[in-house]
């Protein structure tokens, strides 16, 4: 996508800027912004004072089942679903205050957002493109993040039945938590092998 | 009417009041984010926008509280308050079930 006007490239720019702050990496800058590869460089490096880091990490759905991600990305995808269907602005601004709206909201629980922006975008295309869908809980009607095709009868979330250690582990404000994959938790899913780049990323 | 009774109601009034000097502070700065927050429509909430302080006030001095119960299945309840959850993983819960929560004077408007 070209700009050709004055404003259009200003708004490029300020969207650019927004996804640099929120740590958006270059491929996703460039998928999104109208700006050469040359300037979102250039722009990245005046924001962060250093290069975008090289390389895009392999991600995949696994990573949104571990429980404490599981729990943050919930919620960050209930904000996000409910961002879209209420507000009339374009997808990509939609992300940024969702994502935004995630922080806030783990501001105000003084605790540490586990998950980044490029695995909130990442996640966006995953329901986009059909290999995550919203589960619903039937102990308290809430939406999960879970893999796609999975039965959805009698399905429990991690916070109704949340695996026996994880009620000690994650006190602490270790980001690492989420990391960690817990026992027990491969009932919520077969575990699908979906790299980024065969999940339809545009 | 007793004393203990105009105390209550005070105290209703004191609630409405910062409840909706509240709600219209946040729409006036994000609709969108309001919305959410609030559990509010649309038209609610550009409603809210446009009401004058004397209208607010007036709203306020009412023997009603002006705002509801937004967990209000018993189900969402007791999951969220459920046995000694810590802070952090009740929030969690509450924000996941709040955001998709019907939103209040959505469905009378959509009927009408
Ligand atoms: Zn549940």
């Amino acid at each position: 996508m070209s700009t050709k006007s004055v404003l259009g490239e200003v708004r490029e720019v300020q969207l650019a800027i927004q996804l640099i702050h929120l740590g958006a990496r270059l491929q996703f800058l460039e998928a999104e912004v109208g700006l050469s590869r040359e300037r979102l460089i250039r722009l990245y490096k005046e924001i962060k004072g250093v290069s975008p880091p090289k390389g895009l990490l392999p991600f995949s759905t696994d990573w949104y089942m571990t429980w404490l991600a599981n729990i943050h990305s919930s919620m960050f995808y209930n904000m996000y679903q409910f961002m879209k269907t209420h507000s009339d602005e374009e997808k990509v601004w939609v992300l940024i205050k969702s994502y935004k709206l995630y922080l806030q909201q783990i501001e105000a629980q003084e605790s540490e957002p586990i998950l980044d922006f490029t695995r909130a975008y990442t996640m966006v295309r995953f329901f986009d493109s059909d290999m995550l869908q919203l589960s619903t809980c039937c102990r308290c009607a809430g939406q999960f993040v879970a893999h796609a095709h999975d039965h959805k009868s009698g399905y429990v979330c991690v916070l109704c039945r949340p695996p026996s250690r994880a009620g000690k582990a994650r006190g602490s404000k270790r980001a690492a938590g989420g990391e960690i994959s817990v026992p027990g938790m491969e009932s919520i899913g077969l575990a699908v092998e979906a790299a980024l780049d065969g999940g339809g990323l545009h | 009417m007793n004393v203990a009774n105009g105390e209550i109601s005070r105290e209703i009034g004191d609630i409405n009041l910062a409840y909706m000097l509240l709600a219209q502070k946040l729409v006036k700065q994000d609709r969108v984010a309001a919305m959410f927050r609030l559990g509010v429509s649309r038209e609610l909430a550009d409603m809210l926008a446009n009401m004058s302080l004397a209208q607010i006030v007036k709203l306020a001095a009412s023997n009603f509280l002006l705002c509801s119960f937004r967990l209000d299945e018993h189900a969402s309840m007791s999951a969220v308050v459920g046995e000694g959850k810590d802070t952090m993983l009740q929030q969690a819960h509450m924000s996941i079930l709040m955001s998709a929560r019907n939103l209040q004077g959505q469905k009378e408007a959509a009927t009408v």
